[in-house]
Order: C-alpha cells, then sequence, then structure tokens
C-alpha cells in the first residue's frame, strides 16, 4: 500500500513544517499577523519536529529500513514545497490547511497498518 | 578568518556553478524525464498495442530473424516484450566495439514491427549521461560536471547563511529581483536537498568502474570478465571452442529458466551464436528491492543445459548496485515517482535559478551598459533554460509530423531537438534583452500545448477518445500552461522592472516551473 503511506508521510511532514514554519514571526506575521506569542514558540518547534520524526518512524515501520528512508525523503521535500506554496499564495490557508493534515494523518495510519 | 571562508565558498559556489550550470541543466532535465523513459517511448510509438506474448515463443520469433541477419554474431540480446513496451527488442553485434544494430519485432509475427522509427525515451535517457556525444567522452563530461556540482552543493550549503530561519521563505513581491531570485534558489536548493545529494553522488557511483577502472585493471589484467563473475554480477560463462557449430532449440532453455527462478526472464543474452559452443545467458527482473542487481542463469547453448548462476553478491557488489537501483528509481510506484519527478524539476529550477541570479547580481547599475561576458551568460542562459524545454517539444511533435516511411527517421527526430533548441537559442539572443525571455517563453509554451493536439490530428486519438495516452497529454498541457504563465510574468516584471533599470529575469515561481 505505498501510494497510502506516502500519503500518511506527506500528511504528517506537511503538518510538522506547518508547524515550524508558523514559529517564525516572518510567516506568523504573513498567516496570522503579529509576532509569534513567546509561549509557542518552543512548543510548536518541538511538535514540528516531533511529527516529523513519527514520519520517519511510520515510514520505517511500514516500509521498513530500505524504502521507508528514501520514501520518507521524498514526501519531506514534496510537504515542504507544499507550505512554501501555501506560504507565497495563500499564506492565511496554513494553519487551517496543516491542522486538517494531522487528523488526515491519524486516519490513514490504522487503515495503512491494518491494510 | 570566518568571514574569508564563507566568502571563499561563496566565490567558489558562484563560479563553479556557472561552469557547468548550462550542462548540468540539461543532464537534469533529460535525467527527470527519464523517470517517464518507458511512458515516453510508448507515446512515441502510437503504432503498438499490449499483447500478451509467450516468452518462449518470443524467443523462438527473435532467434529465427537474428540467425537470418547475423548467424556468425558476437552476441545477440533478446528482450521479451512487457507491458510498456510490447514489442521484441532483438540486439545484435560483430564486436563488442560496435557497431550494434537493433529491431523492434512484432509478437505475432516475428517480423519487423510497423511501429514508426524512434529513439523514444531512450533518446533522453542517453543524452541524460553521454549528451549526444561519443558515449565514453560524454560520460567523461556528465562525470566532470557532477563532481563540479557535488562542490558547488557542498559550497552552496556553507555560503547559505540562515538556513532554518530562510528555510520556507519565498519573497515573491521582493523588493529587489536579486532577492527574489535568492529566495527561490534557496528555496528550490534546500527543500531538495537530500535528493540534490543523493542524486549526484549516486549518479557518480554509477559510472565510478569508468572513471576509475585502475583497480579492476591492476587486480584482474586483461580478464575483466571475471571481475564481474567473482562479484556476483555475471554467471560463470562456457568458453567458445571457435568451430563452427549450431545452436540448442531455445524454447526449452527459456522454459528451464523459468522453473529455476519461479518467473520468466525479461531477456535473453546469446554469446558466439555460430559456435560449437555457444553460451545462453536468461537474464531476470531485479527482484523488489532497491539494489538493481538482475539475477542471471547460464545455459550451456549447444546441448541446454545449465552452466552457471550469478553467485551472491557481497557487500560491496550491493552497495554499489542499491546507489545505482536508488537513482534509477525503478523500485518507485507512481506516487513516489512523481515526488522524485517534482525534486527532479527543483534540481533543474536550482541550477536554472542559480544561472539566473549570477546574471542579476552583476547587472550593471544605471546606464551603465553590460559587458560582452555578462551578455554572453545571459544570452547562453536563456539558450539552455528555456531552448532545452523547447527542444523536448520540438522532439516530441517530430515524432508525429515527420513521415513515417522516412528514411533515417530517428535521426531526423533527434535532428529536430537540436533544430529547436539552436532555433530558441538563436532567435532569444537576435531580440532585445527586455523581450528576450516572455517571447522564448511563449514559444516553448506553444510548442508543449501543440503536442497533444498535433497527436490527436495524426494518430486520430485524444484524450476525449482514448485514455491511452491522457497522462502524457496532461502532462504537456500542465508544461504549456506552466510556460505561457511564466511568460506573462516575465512580460509583466519587465513593465513594472523598467523605471527601476532591474536586470532582466523571471520571478522565481516561474523558473520552478521551467
Amino acid at each position: 500500500m505505498t501510494p497510502l503511506v506516502v500519503l500518511l508521510n506527506l500528511s504528517l511532514c506537511f503538518a510538522g513544517f506547518g508547524a515550524l514554519a508558523l514559529s517564525l514571526d516572518r510567516h506568523h506575521r504573513d498567516a496570522l499577523g503579529g509576532r509569534v506569542p513567546a509561549g509557542r514558540i518552543v512548543p510548536q518547534r518541538l511538535g514540528g519536529w516531533a511529527l516529523i520524526l513519527l514520519s520517519l518512524a511510520a515510514a520505517v515501520a511500514l516500509e521498513g529500513w530500505n524504502f521507508g528512508p528514501v520514501q520518507w525523503i521524498g514526501a519531506l521535500t514534496g510537504a515542504a514545497l507544499l507550505v512554501v506554496a501555501l506560504l507565497s499564495y495563500r499564506p492565511s490557508w496554513l494553519r487551517p490547511a496543516a491542522l486538517a493534515a494531522l487528523p488526515l494523518g491519524g486516519l490513514l495510519a490504522p487503515v495503512v497498518w491494518m491494510s | 578568518m570566518r568571514q574569508g571562508f564563507r566568502q571563499s565558498m561563496a566565490w567558489l559556489h558562484a563560479w563553479s556553478g556557472l561552469v557547468v550550470g548550462w550542462i548540468l541543466f540539461a543532464v537534469f532535465v533529460t535525467g527527470t524525464a527519464s523517470y517517464y523513459r518507458a511512458e515516453i517511448s510508448r507515446w512515441m510509438r502510437p503504432e503498438l498495442r499490449t499483447v500478451q506474448a509467450d516468452p518462449s515463443q518470443s524467443a523462438e520469433r527473435a532467434v529465427a530473424f537474428l540467425k537470418a541477419r547475423m548467424p556468425d554474431a558476437a552476441g545477440w540480446y533478446i528482450e521479451f516484450p512487457k507491458p510498456e513496451k510490447p514489442v521484441i527488442g532483438v540486439h545484435w553485434w560483430k564486436s563488442l566495439a560496435g557497431p550494434f544494430h537493433q529491431a523492434l519485432l512484432d509478437p505475432e509475427t516475428g517480423a519487423p514491427t510497423a511501429a514508426r522509427d524512434t529513439k523514444g525515451g531512450d533518446f533522453l535517457y542517453r543524452f541524460h549521461f553521454e549528451l549526444s556525444m561519443p558515449p565514453t567522452l560524454g560520460r567523461y563530461l556528465v562525470g566532470a560536471c557532477a563532481l563540479v556540482l557535488l562542490v558547488a552543493l557542498v559550497s552552496g550549503i556553507v555560503t547559505h547563511r540562515r538556513i532554518f530561519a530562510d528555510f520556507f521563505t519565498f519573497r515573491r513581491h521582493a523588493r529587489s529581483a536579486q532577492r527574489g531570485w535568492l529566495d527561490a534558489h534557496n528555496v528550490a536548493g534546500v527543500l531538495a536537498l537530500p535528493f540534490h545529494l543523493m542524486i549526484t553522488y549516486t549518479g557518480l557511483v554509477t559510472l565510478a568502474p569508468l572513471y576509475m577502472p585502475w583497480g579492476v585493471q591492476t587486480a584482474y589484467k586483461g580478464d575483466e570478465i571475471r571481475f564481474f563473475t567473482e562479484a556476483g554480477m555475471m554467471p560463470e560463462m562456457p568458453v567458445p571452442v571457435g568451430r563452427p557449430g549450431s545452436l540448442a532449440p531455445i524454447a526449452p532453455i527459456v522454459a528451464a529458466a523459468t522453473a529455476r527462478i519461479g518467473e520468466a526472464p525479461e531477456g535473453m543474452a546469446i554469446y558466439s551464436p555460430g559456435d560449437a559452443r555457444p553460451t545462453v545467458v536468461a537474464i531476470f527482473e531485479e527482484p523488489h528491492g532497491l539494489a538493481h542487481l538482475h539475477p542471471q542463469i547460464a545455459f550451456d547453448g549447444a546441448t541446454g543445459a545449465i552452466h552457471g548462476e550469478a553467485g551472491t553478491a557481497r557487500a560491496a557488489t550491493v552497495t554499489s548496485a542499491v546507489m545505482v537501483g536508488i537513482h534509477e528509481a525503478h523500485f518507485a510506484g507512481p506516487v513516489l515517482r512523481a515526488l522524485f519527478f517534482l525534486c527532479g524539476v527543483m534540481g533543474a529550477a536550482t541550477v536554472a535559478t542559480g544561472l539566473v541570479l549570477w546574471t542579476v547580481a552583476r547587472a550593471p547599475k544605471g546606464a551603465q551598459a553590460a559587458g560582452v561576458g555578462l551578455a554572453l551568460v545571459q544570452v547562453l542562459n536563456l539558450g539552455t533554460i528555456v531552448g532545452m524545454p523547447a527542444a523536448i517539444a520540438g522532439y516530441f511533435l517530430a515524432n508525429r509530423l515527420l513521415p513515417i516511411g522516412l528514411a533515417d527517421r530517428a535521426a531526423w527526430e533527434i535532428g529536430s531537438f537540436f533544430g529547436v533548441w539552436g532555433l530558441v537559442a538563436v532567435l532569444g539572443a537576435l531580440r532585445p534583452a527586455s523581450r528576450r525571455w516572455p517571447e522564448a517563453l511563449r514559444l516553448a509554451g506553444a510548442l508543449y500545448l501543440a503536442v497533444p493536439v498535433v497527436s490527436a490530428l495524426t494518430t486520430g486519438e485524444h484524450l476525449l477518445r482514448d485514455t491511452r495516452f491522457l497522462g502524457f497529454d496532461l502532462a504537456m498541457l500542465a508544461l504549456g500552461a506552466g510556460l505561457i504563465v511564466a511568460a506573462h510574468k516575465a512580460g509583466r516584471r519587465h513593465a513594472s522592472a523598467r523605471d527601476s533599470r532591474r536586470s532582466p529575469g523571471m520571478t522565481g515561481e516561474e523558473a520552478l516551473r521551467a
């Protein structure tokens, strides 16, 4: 079920990169207005990195050590590009899109696991 | 010292990138297209339809054809039909130094197919590492460029001051053109950095035995075939005796090979078919995995008995095979392939934006005239960045427009490729700098948009009636539309930049599409 695993990777990485981008003042200003609230920077960065690592873990668990990392790297680039495209053209969509990607990943995980 | 180091790296990055940039752009574009080599080949031979073919029967038909063509060949190679290439491919040669002859046979009759003469996706694939030059020269040149690309990648990472802070930064409306181009260059370069490093390194490893043959030469002293046998890449083979003889029937050999591995081979190699002791090697599709290693079984061609099997590859061989495998990504399903394609496009975009950035950063300020060097780089940039993609569209159009019966038709298609490339480059050079980019981009976009239309008119097949080439047609339309949008933006950029005397160029996202 490789396409589903790639989709799972993409959604986790996208949510992770979204959190990281919104922890930077420049992008926070474009997407939501104003600076990043002081207490948010650290949790958002930790959460972002955790999601990206979770995506790697999922890729390795589902596809093994040979295909997993290769697919993960592909998904990493695709997700990051999507974040940059949203920030350039529709910055206000970034947060809702990243928040939507999370449950999508949560939904995909059991489906992929069982198939 | 620190400052000095970073500055010297910036200098190294700018100049190493410029020197190899034009070739690298062509290598990236054709390499990226090669992820869809089979699909391109199939589109370029619209006469062929998928058929069910039995390998044993295909092998018999191929051998009958090859016996009539060159009974005393040094070798024959038979490729069995597969869904993406539904024909029997036959190759024959008198010496390993070439020339290599080939033909496509109809699996149902064994006669040469009626399909148009074309190199298909193989031309783009070979261009990717041979640049249409004599193979060894081209491979050396591409290897040298790849080596410099590694230097440019590493020095680029060192030069890039704020990878994390600028990770997502792409200022579309940056106040200075240079800033916008730098953002585009950084985004395309950094977001796909793992891919860029991987593809450059594995690409070099793929051709490493050619670049560094001395180890094998010294250890095996003229018997280099033995290296491949001992490394587990090739089976032990019978030695020809030099007397004429005859080949055992091929169908039982195919059946025995199939029984042994559990699936039909993808091809058969026959060495010294006219000898009293010929060799028949069954070559199988690589098993599912990253490594690019094909299982092989050698048969004694006189008796049909199994002579040997390719041994188990050990760590070094597997490492190299995995690198080749990752580079070619045969293992990738459609989604992952699309992501790799995207990464390849970003590689091309990194090179293209880097080349343009070089000129933008050196654009004369105020009323000063551009120097000869800068003008030359600007002209070469356009000729490559727009000319190369336009040439591929020209190649596809030639495939549909050239008469089917034309002598040397495949060569004419390649001629059209270079013709369109040269034409775009020369026209671009002749036009004033402010109109060059929009006009050339519009021309390239029009060529891509014309591909599905011309194809529908000449073959009678179009996306509304036959979905066989739906993906190909949609890709052409998307590329064409992207180039037209880029032309529009390049034109607008000029209109707004004329007063402030900014240097020519498009905005960043267009190069991402180019």
